[in-house]
């Protein structure tokens, strides 16, 4: 028994340690910066060269319909440019050692141009830079801006923008006042980082509401509505939820509505998740900003650019818009699965149905 | 497998791997013209050794009879803990090297005494150590910590005279286990350990000691993976050891090493790890489709433990 | 086990190794009140039976397995297989209910029964076999799906499941106690599970025996693999799915509450019953880490010191009692 013991012993150790790991801060000088960054241009000229090109993608994962609708969208500019003969995928599956050498297979046939959306930024921006330094110009495709020497441009969503639209919206639906829980998508992320500082930026403007927790539901609509149920019996009452990621949203309206609560909360909005715009479109509330998948065809676009020797910045911000509940007839697509999204792909190129 | 032994007189279980890998190497370096450049085979030795590394200690473990599911969890501890120690000073690479192999072979030590005193099937009490671990790294950090030395960084991606320097380790590694488990009394105890414990605890081998020694080996070169792994990524990621115990314990399979233990090599466990990275690699330049190579490599792990499934007991 | 010979000291381990489960559930259920009074409310405790019971389903088919003295490790994958399958075949239509929930349980069972004739036929270790079977499923789930859990709920199907009867228990809190009541007649009062524990405490004897090894070992698999797409459905119906990856790590789970209750690694004792014990015991205290403010991975440290904690327990109290 006493090596049980010292295992527990060991275990609250490291539990310990966690404990002083403190967060990421984020905040609205670091977003503004980044524009800055975003802005400046590029010297493309070191990647100029005729076609017919070949497209390389590095999927950090392929297991996610948001980014299979972005994988379309590069498919379908791609088909739009005839000098892209080819375009080429890998998929990392989550894991960062396969990414890199998915990425090294991926040169070694020559590719043009790669077009990437990392696992983890920091763990491929070596081999990223090695792509860089033999010729291969990079392009991140649909996370937050990168300004790593290894990536040559990105065509992002600022995690920051839509967190603070997502959050002004339910600070107005609510009135200024309330209690208020948090569901961010997997801790760590920056998508989870950004949006908890915008909304932490949006709430110092508005000292009645308050944050009484802030959970992490993985993007996952099972643990998203498992978390609730359980912050459903902590707190008495909850007046707000602040939830970008539509996919969690339903989960968290879903533990409302069994609860016989849903009428006391007022959801935010979330993104241009089909299953939560048929969600918006039956109650008639919350809305959408949306996170547009388009992130994928932009990539592309900037990649062209890039080998034809045409000026680029170092990044292009794919805007978010807000959709208010009246407008969603215009997005939401009754007809399709909830694990869809609304886009302008031609039915050639939308995901098998 | 039976019928080629009988019909052709040739071992498979010593020759399969060889076969499988000459095979493998010839029709790709035909037919895939990519695949005979220096600097693709450069690529794969270097995506072999981390595998490399942890498949040698999982032979240990294997031939011994027991086995060891722990060691993906206890690489990714290392890298976390490694880039975080060295995140904040570059310096302290040979401190953190020494003090991660020292909780590597803690891990492995821990895993034998309970194996041991509590007599738990080691398959279970390892899952269950994965699972802790795993807790662990997620408890200290959800995200990439910390930063790799450059020193870490130089060994596992640069290269000597072409050759990469991450193979060359694998290649010491290798030289040295070998030595330990083909050529040294250690070894000859824990084959007789794997293929009869209850006859060499009559011939007087200190079946406890040998199994904890396994496992302590495990846990070390576990580690050694760890910092290596560490050194390629540049990141302590949380996640990046997930999966890889498994792919040691393939790579052991294809190997000819049967999961019931008593018999063993540590070079054809090494050959396995090529003949994977290999076929992944051709699978890439095939552009074969992301989601079908995880479907092959699935039937690859039922096919090869199907092949080399341990031989009927005599009664 | 003879209980009738053995002497009293004897006779009181059987006892506790038999019942320790339950024990330990009224005491996690005792420190839960004490923590929270939501243990209190009906409400509360149907909802946390309907959260566990993806989990709590899937155990039930694994136990079978492993009182063979085998393991399913592909449970997490059949879940995740499943739950797309039966939304796809749904395609937004009642009338599709019926054939997409057995479309479903035809492919689990049949990946079970895959499993089953490896493990029958060859003397490969099922743990590792269930394992790759699990990667290969999942990769059928994503050349399948595409990469998006596609596939559209037909409408009343999550209703039904999710609808409380009197206003308290959920119906599909009452689906996974009505399987698990199944499972205890087909343990306790069939021929099957009879030969399950024969050929799980002593192959030797059940083969002379004439017990038919093959034959039960494929149907147990199968059992396993259909439970996991049962399992897969109530997945479905309690929350919908929005990945193809919504079993990934159940199986840890799984396991964790088999070997908590009393259904050993090495096969041949423990039951249904304390499966569902040792499924309760998790849920709540997974429930007690989050509610208490513990962060969320946690749960996977308690989970592996349970593993470890029971087998453990449950191998020392077997070693004296035999």
């Amino acid at each position: 028994m006493t090596m049980i013991r010292r295992l527990f012993l060991s275990v609250a150790a490291c539990a310990a340690l966690a404990i002083t790991a403190g967060p990421i801060q984020a905040d609205q000088a670091a977003d503004a910066a980044q524009e800055a960054k975003a802005a400046q241009s590029v010297d493309t000229s070191q990647f100029k060269k005729d076609g017919p090109y070949k497209v390389g993608v590095s999927a950090g994962y392929l297991s996610n319909s948001w980014v299979v609708f972005a994988l379309q969208h590069v498919r379908w500019e791609a088909s739009n440019h005839p000098e892209i003969t080819d375009v080429i995928v890998t998929d990392a599956a989550f894991n960062p050692a396969k990414q890199i050498a998915d990425i090294e297979d991926l040169l070694r046939q020559d590719i043009d141009i790669l077009i990437y959306w990392p696992v983890d930024d920091s763990a491929i921006a070596d081999v990223l830079k090695r792509a860089v330094d033999a010729g291969v110009p990079t392009i991140q495709a649909g996370g937050g801006f990168t300004d790593d020497p290894g990536t040559v441009s990105n065509a992002y969503i600022s995690q920051w923008q839509l967190g603070e639209m997502v959050a002004r919206q339910l600070m107005a639906d609510l009135g200024g006042k309330g209690k208020i829980i948090a569901m961010l998508p997997i801790a760590g992320t920056t998508a989870a980082v950004d949006q908890l500082g915008a909304l932490e930026a949006v709430l110092a403007d508005h000292p009645d509401v308050e944050l009484v927790s802030i959970e992490y539901g993985d993007w996952n609509r099972a643990k998203a509505k498992q978390i609730t149920e359980n912050l459903l019996q902590r707190f008495p009452t909850i007046d707000g939820v602040f939830s970008p990621a539509g996919q969690m949203s339903i989960g968290v309206a879903e533990a409302f509505d069994e609860a016989g609560r849903l009428e006391e909360v007022t959801m935010s909005p979330g993104d241009e998740y089909n299953g939560w715009l048929k969600w918006v479109a039956q109650h008639g509330k919350a809305g959408a900003v949306t996170f547009p998948t388009r992130a994928g065809q932009e990539a592309v676009k900037i990649g062209v650019k890039v080998l034809k020797g045409e000026p680029v910045t170092r990044g292009t911000a794919v805007p978010s818009e807000y959709i208010a509940p009246a407008d969603i007839d215009g997005y939401v697509d009754p007809a399709a699965p909830d694990d869809w999204w609304a886009s302008e792909l031609p039915p050639e190129f939308l995901p098998k149905q | 497998m039976a019928v080629a032994r009988l019909s052709t007189g040739l071992d498979l279980e010593r020759a399969g791997i060889w076969l499988l890998l000459a095979t493998a190497v010839a029709a790709s370096a035909l037919t895939i013209p990519e695949f005979r450049d220096p600097a693709n085979l450069a690529n794969i030795l270097r995506q072999s050794s981390v595998l490399g590394i942890l498949a040698i200690g999982q032979t240990f473990v294997i031939a011994v009879g027991m086995i060891d599911l722990s060691v993906g969890m206890i690489a990714g501890l290392v890298v976390v803990l490694a880039c975080w120690i060295l995140g904040g000073d570059p310096e302290l690479t040979l401190v953190a090297v020494a003090l991660m192999l020292a909780l590597g072979s803690a891990i492995g030590l821990l895993n034998g005494l309970l194996v041991n005193r509590l007599k738990l099937h080691p398959l279970i009490l390892t899952f269950a150590m994965l699972s802790v671990l795993q807790g662990v790294i997620f408890t200290i950090t959800d995200r990439s910590v910390g930063r790799a030395s450059p020193t870490l960084q130089a060994i596992a991606n640069g290269s000597l005279l072409g050759f990469p320097l991450s193979a060359i380790l694998l290649l010491a590694v290798l030289a040295l286990f070998h030595v330990v488990f083909s050529h040294s009394r250690f070894g000859y105890h824990l084959i007789a350990v794997g293929g009869n414990a209850e006859g060499a605890r009559r011939a007087g081998v200190d079946v406890k000691r040998v199994r904890l020694a396994c496992f302590v080996i495990s846990g070390f070169l576990a580690a050694l993976a760890g910092l290596l792994l560490a050194g390629r990524l540049g990141t302590g990621y949380p996640l990046a050891g997930s999966g890889l115990e498994l792919d040691a314990i393939v790579a052991v399979v294809l190997g000819g090493t049967a999961l019931a233990g008593g018999r063993g090599s540590v070079l054809r466990s090494v050959g396995g790890v090529i003949a994977l990275t290999i076929i992944s690699n051709v699978l890439n330049l095939l552009e074969v489709s992301a989601f079908v190579q995880l479907f092959v490599k699935g039937l690859i792990v039922i096919v090869a433990i199907i092949v080399n499934q341990p031989p009927r007991e005599r009664p | 086990m003879t209980l009738l010979a053995a002497p009293r000291e004897e006779a009181a381990l059987a006892f506790l190794s038999r019942y320790a489960i339950f024990i330990v559930l009224v005491l996690v259920f005792g420190l839960a009140l004490a923590v929270s009074d939501a243990f209190l409310k009906p409400a509360y405790l149907g909802n946390v039976t309907r959260q566990i019971a993806p989990v709590g389903i899937a155990a039930i088919g694994v136990t079978f397995v492993m009182i063979l003295g085998g393991v399913d490790l592909s449970v997490g994958a059949v879940i995740s297989l499943t739950a797309v399958l039966c939304a796809v075949q749904m395609d937004g239509e009642v009338a599709n209910i019926a054939p997409a929930i057995l479309a479903a349980c035809a492919a689990g069972a049949a990946i079970g029964a895959a499993n089953g004739l490896v493990v029958a036929f060859t003397r490969v270790s099922p743990f590792i076999l269930t394992l790759g079977m699990g990667i290969a499923v999942a990769g059928l789930t994503q050349i399948y799906s595409g990469g998006t859990a596609r596939g559209i709920v037909a409408p009343g199907f999550r209703e039904f499941f999710n609808h409380r009867i009197g206003g308290v228990l959920p119906v599909l809190a009452v689906a996974f106690l009505a399987l698990a009541a199944l499972g205890l007649v087909v343990q306790r009062l069939t021929v099957f599970g009879r030969q399950l524990f024969l050929i799980g405490s002593n192959r030797r004897a059940a083969l002379l025996s004439g017990t038919p090894l093959a034959g039960v070992t494929i149907l147990a698999y199968a059992l396993s693999g259909l439970f996991g797409a049962l399992a897969g459905i109530a997945l479905l119906a309690r929350s919908g799915v929005s990945n193809t990856l919504s079993g990934q790590g159940l199986e840890f789970q799984v396991l964790a509450a088999v070997v908590l209750g009393g259904t050993t690694f090495e096969g041949g004792r423990g039951g249904i019953g304390g499966t569902v014990a040792g499924v309760l015991v998790l849920v709540i205290a997974f429930n007690l880490v989050n509610i208490s403010g513990l962060p969320y991975h946690m749960q996977l440290v308690v989970m592996g010191a349970v593993i470890i904690l029971a087998s453990a327990v449950y191998g020392q109290i077997g070693n004296r009692s035999e």
